[in-house]
């Protein structure tokens, strides 16, 4: 093995071409830092260049769409499907974080150079973690990603709730980490690589089956913590109520995506079903079942307190826990499926759903970023009585981006959860058919708090004055690309789900490794 | 003309959604809100005319018996097609929707408010999504125009509706979706069985029941009782079979005036149509040994609801209540796997949209002049709304079911089929307790009747009533002149509805003991055997 490792240090694989886009994000992340430490005192220009940046990256990643998979840097990152499909969606969730944050950077007087930078090294960060093909790459990438967010979450210095958000968001996010890190450490333990291709392969025979086991529980707990399931959620309506609105749309929305896209290749692409192996039958009936009992728990949870919430931000953190769990229903599909083209079918299917739940929540936390008004005061449901008619464009787009997340019929919350819930149907299995009709049943309990914040701004009658915002230009856009995705993605999800559906680097499953 | 003739069925879904863009867009640029009830009438009634295209349609039908069909891929990846069509079955109910709207537009002429463009707009959004229901043979497209109906009814409720709305909007819109969420999980799992049967998942109405008649998809007891039953239970909630009808007094009493004849003539539909095309026609065999379960319950429905309805207080309570009883009627024509049964359920559907339509707008009549809906705050109308009171009267009639008016047709068909009924034993002891309902009908609509219009008009408010305008009188003659042209000639609407009932009813019966003959297997026998192993 060492020979190995000694060839691949001395003929380490480059290929610039397959890490361009996460380098043009990068230097554009450098390019805004210079410009905003020479010219100090611009408002638009950094954005702009952010724009640029990430609209030439998204460019360069819609071209390598045709290559076929490949791995490169030894296998330390892969260009396939899973890649593909999932830095698309974190490029367009920093666009249109940047466009949302106009409003709230001219407001409250940010730094934006800064916050634009430290939004680009995310996405960065993001963008490796769904082309890493290596435990280290992703741990790297998680790294870049959560200190750039919790520096953001903290942006708002003179705000105490601000602060605690920033400060709670570091040390459990630092705590997950290490959890994270042990458990990596654990699994190159047992099988002594920390490639993903290479883990496929050797849990048929790992050092130690038991090192293996313990490794994927701490996996478990460090990205559930990241994607914020049940039980380790706990941080996320603090952290999620005190950041900036923008910076927990960019946190519900991209970090959550972006955990989500290394949780699926470590687990579904790391710990496949190989047939007549007990170790891994055992290790992949493990985690399949505590991924289930989880998503379960992460519905019931996530909607039961998001009804109890009063306050809008609030019930969207609550929500995007719930949301979180109908993504692991669609992972859990792809665990399951039989396959390898199922199971990159199911991969789309979730990277799908993010993209879909991304225009929605972007949308929402747009209308609710503009309606906050200073410090984000104005948050609660009440505030929002009676102003239906009064903003009739901001308070129906709101609504469509509600009845979106509830998965009403064409509107892409609809098409996101069909496809979910599709795999998981599909392995025919007791405990993921369960799991189907609690998901089914949990989105009829989130209408009530979805109708809720209809019911407050169409059906009730405001007693108090009220001025509709003005929606700045950037605003406006933003909300015309939501609009538009959630009824293109709603209605012509065609297309979309043909481009994500590409192969994942991964030793290909049979048909017969089922027992 | 070609172009109209081939993509009838799109036209009529998507001219509403039109309509409403314009009726957006008219307020946006004139801001006559006095206008906007003329632009909604005339798409409704472009609606209503193209509409009628389907009655004159003779023949053309495809090789699965469908008219004006039209199917086109959709999603690929998940293998659905935008599948439309209409043929017995879903013909009437498609002309009740566009024959109803007009005149629920034209009953808002003076009702309406407040917010008149969003009001005119989701009414024609409700249009595009019930034409949508009865038209979709694609079962993912029939889900989604299913739950997307609920959205402007919600509205509809939520902003227009009496004091109560916000709790009834909410309720009826959790408790339909609760119902339809499972019956896509169910949805889901027939792509699947079909997926694992043939190689190729779908959601085509058409392929499936190809494929299930041709026994290419076997589907085991215990695995169609679950699918049945969770389509069961969406269309259940949506009929209201008892005892999911809770939702229903709260949403026709909160709605405004024209959302009730919508919600009464149109939506209750969706449910029955519902059983009848998927459950009746996918599952038979869980149809039929599950029949008695919804057979009695159907029977408490007509029971409850009649016995409700009579110590109402409130003049659309009851007629709300009045729905759960004849709606009961419909699901017991529908369960006795009858022709005449199913055929006479047909009819029911049209005739409890048009009577208890009618019944809705005459309330909202009343209601607009009083703005009350107590019976004991009225009393002797007769005398100064004399109009008023003889189409009352004569709708109240037909809602019972007297003879020469549509109810009569419709419920002795109904008791007929049930009577010879081979779906339960002792079909007679159900058919007597559904004829009891109708004794109880004729009960709380003619004390009501009498409450309201007869006696002495003691309370002073109601002295300088006005008896009805020209508007009122014009929609509401063509729903009379229905109830007295289906009651006297039910022929031509039985015709064209027959051929879909006899293969729904021969899929039944031939499920039952492999072969056709139905007639000599004893009723007791066949309801207990259980269906054959394929």
């Amino acid at each position: 093995m060492n020979t190995i490792l000694l060839q691949n240090l001395t003929n380490p694989n480059v290929n610039l071409q397959i890490v361009l886009p996460e380098m043009i994000v990068a230097l554009t992340g450098i390019i805004v830092m210079l410009y905003d430490s020479f010219v100090p005192k611009q408002r638009s220009v950094t954005g702009t260049i952010s724009l640029l940046g990430l609209a030439i990256s998204a460019f360069v990643l819609v071209t390598m769409s045709g290559d076929a998979p490949a791995t490169a840097w030894n296998g330390m990152v892969a260009n396939d499907g899973l890649r593909l499909s999932f830095s698309l969606v974190f490029l367009f969730v920093s666009a249109i974080t940047i466009l949302i944050s106009t409003v709230w950077t001219e407001r409250e007087n940010v730094p934006v150079g800064e916050y634009h930078a430290l939004l680009l090294f995310a996405t960065f960060g993001m963008m490796f973690m769904a082309s890493g093909n290596d435990l280290v790459v992703m741990f790297l990438g998680l790294e870049t990603l959560s200190i750039a967010t919790y520096v953001m979450a903290g942006l708002r210095r003179a705000d105490l709730k601000s602060n605690e958000s920033a400060m709670k968001y570091f040390i459990l996010g630092s705590f997950a980490s290490a959890f994270l890190l042990y458990g990596m450490a654990l699994i190159y333990g047992a099988t002594g690589s920390t490639n993903v291709t290479e883990i496929a392969l050797r849990i048929a025979n790992p050092n130690f089956p038991a090192l293996l086991l313990v490794g994927g529980a701490m996996l478990i707990v460090g990205f559930g913590f990241k994607v914020a399931t049940v039980p380790f959620h706990v941080w996320t309506p603090d952290v999620y109520e005190g950041a900036p609105t923008p910076v927990t749309a960019f946190m519900a929305v991209g970090s959550k995506s972006a955990a989500f896209a290394s949780f699926l290749r470590v687990f579904v692409l790391g710990f496949p079903l190989i047939a007549g192996v007990q170790a891994s039958a055992y290790l992949h009936e493990s985690w399949i079942t505590a991924l289930s009992v989880m998503a379960m728990l992460t519905m019931i949870v996530g909607n039961i307190a998001a009804i109890m919430q009063d306050n809008v931000k609030r019930m969207l953190a609550y929500s995007s826990i719930a949301h979180a769990g109908y993504a692991l229903v669609g992972f859990i599909g792809a665990g399951m499926a039989e396959t390898t083209a199922k199971r990159d079918e199911a991969i789309a299917a979730v990277a799908f759903y993010m993209l879909t739940y991304a225009v929605t929540n972007l949308g929402a936390f747009a209308i609710v970023t503009l309606l906050g008004q200073k410090n984000d005061r104005r948050t609660d449901f009440q505030d929002y009585n009676g102003i239906g008619f009064r903003t009739p464009v901001l308070a129906f787009t709101l609504s469509l981006f509600m009845l979106s997340r509830l998965g009403l019929p064409l509107t892409a919350g609809c098409m996101g959860k069909v496809l979910v819930v599709r795999p998981a149907l599909e392995a025919g299995n007791l405990l993921l058919t369960i799991m189907v009709i609690v998901a089914v049943v949990n989105t009829a309990i989130s209408a009530y708090y979805y109708l809720r914040l209809i019911v407050v701004m169409f059906f009730r009658e405001r007693t108090t004055d009220w001025i509709a915002p003005r929606i700045p230009t950037a605003l406006a856009a933003v909300l015309v690309i939501t609009v538009v995705g959630v009824l293109y993605f709603g209605i012509f999800s065609d297309g979309i789900i043909e481009k994500f559906s590409k192969p994942s680097i991964a030793p290909a499953l049979t048909a017969e490794s089922r027992p | 003309m070609d172009f109209i003739a081939e993509n009838l069925l799109t036209i009529l879904i998507l001219l509403p959604v039109l309509g409403a863009i314009s009726v957006i867009g008219h307020q946006m640029f004139w801001k006559q809100d006095a206008h906007l009830k003329w632009v909604t009438l005339f798409w409704a009634l472009l609606n209503f005319v193209l509409s009628l295209f389907l009655v004159l349609e003779k023949g053309g039908a495809s090789a699965s018996g469908f008219f004006f069909e039209k199917n086109v891929p959709w999603i690929r990846a998940i293998n659905t097609n935008y599948h439309v069509g209409v043929d017995g079955l879903s013909l009437w109910l498609v002309v009740l929707t566009t024959f109803i709207m007009p005149i629920a537009i034209l009953s808002t002429w003076h009702a309406v408010e407040k917010r008149h463009a969003a009001f005119y707009a989701f009414l024609l959004l409700l249009e595009s999504a019930m034409i949508g229901v009865f038209c979709s043979l694609d079962l993912l497209v029939f889900y989604l125009f299913f739950e997307a109906s609920l959205v402007p009814m919600f509205f509809l409720i939520g902003i227009w509706g009496g004091e109560n709305r916000i709790y009834a909007a909410v309720k009826f819109f959790i408790y339909t979706a609760l119902g339809s969420l499972l019956m896509l999980v169910a949805i889901i799992g027939l792509y699947y069985l079909h997926a694992s049967a043939t190689g190729v998942g779908t959601f085509d109405y058409v392929t499936l029941l190809n494929s299930l008649k041709s026994g290419a998809l076997p589907i085991p007891r215990e695995t169609g009782i679950i699918l049945f039953l969770a389509f069961a239970l969406a269309f259940s909630i949506k009929v209201p079979l008892f005892p999911f009808h809770t939702w229903l007094p709260d949403a026709h009493t909160e709605a405004p005036t024209a959302g009730s004849v919508i919600l009464a003539a149109v939506l209750l539909k969706m449910g029955t149509y519902g059983l009848m095309r998927f459950n009746f026609a996918l599952f038979p065999e869980a149809s039929r040994e599950l029949a008695w379960i919804f057979i009695i319950l159907a029977i408490v429905g007509i029971i409850y609801g009649a016995l409700v309805a009579m110590v109402q207080p409130d003049i659309k309570r009851l007629v709300a209540y009045s729905s759960v009883a004849h709606m009961g009627f419909v699901m017991l024509g529908m369960f006795s796997f009858t022709e005449m049964g199913m055929q006479g359920a047909l009819y029911q559907m049209l005739n409890h949209g048009i009577s208890t339509g009618a019944l809705f707008l005459l309330v909202g009549f009343i209601y607009e002049r009083r703005h009350t809906r107590a019976i004991t705050e009225y009393g002797g109308l007769a005398s100064v709304m004399p109009v008023y009171t003889t189409i009352f009267v004569l709708t109240t009639m037909s809602s019972i079911g007297l003879p020469f008016l549509n109810g009569f047709v419709g419920e002795f068909l109904t008791m007929v089929g049930m009577w010879t009924s081979e779906a339960i034993p002792h079909p007679w002891i159900a058919t007597m307790f559904a004829g009891t309902g109708v004794i109880f009908a004729a009960v709380y609509l003619l004390w009501m009747v009498q409450r309201v219009f007869f006696g002495k008009l003691t309370n002073p408010k109601n002295k300088r009533l006005t008896d009805l305008s020209w508007r009122e009188i014009g929609l509401i003659a063509p729903l009379v002149f229905l109830m007295v042209f289906m009651g006297v000639y039910p022929a031509p609407f039985l015709n064209r509805s027959r051929e879909a009932v006899v293969a729904i009813e021969e899929r039944l019966t031939r499920q039952a003991g492999g072969t056709i003959e139905h007639a000599e297997v004893s009723p007791k026998k066949e309801a207990n055997s259980l269906p054959p192993a394929h």
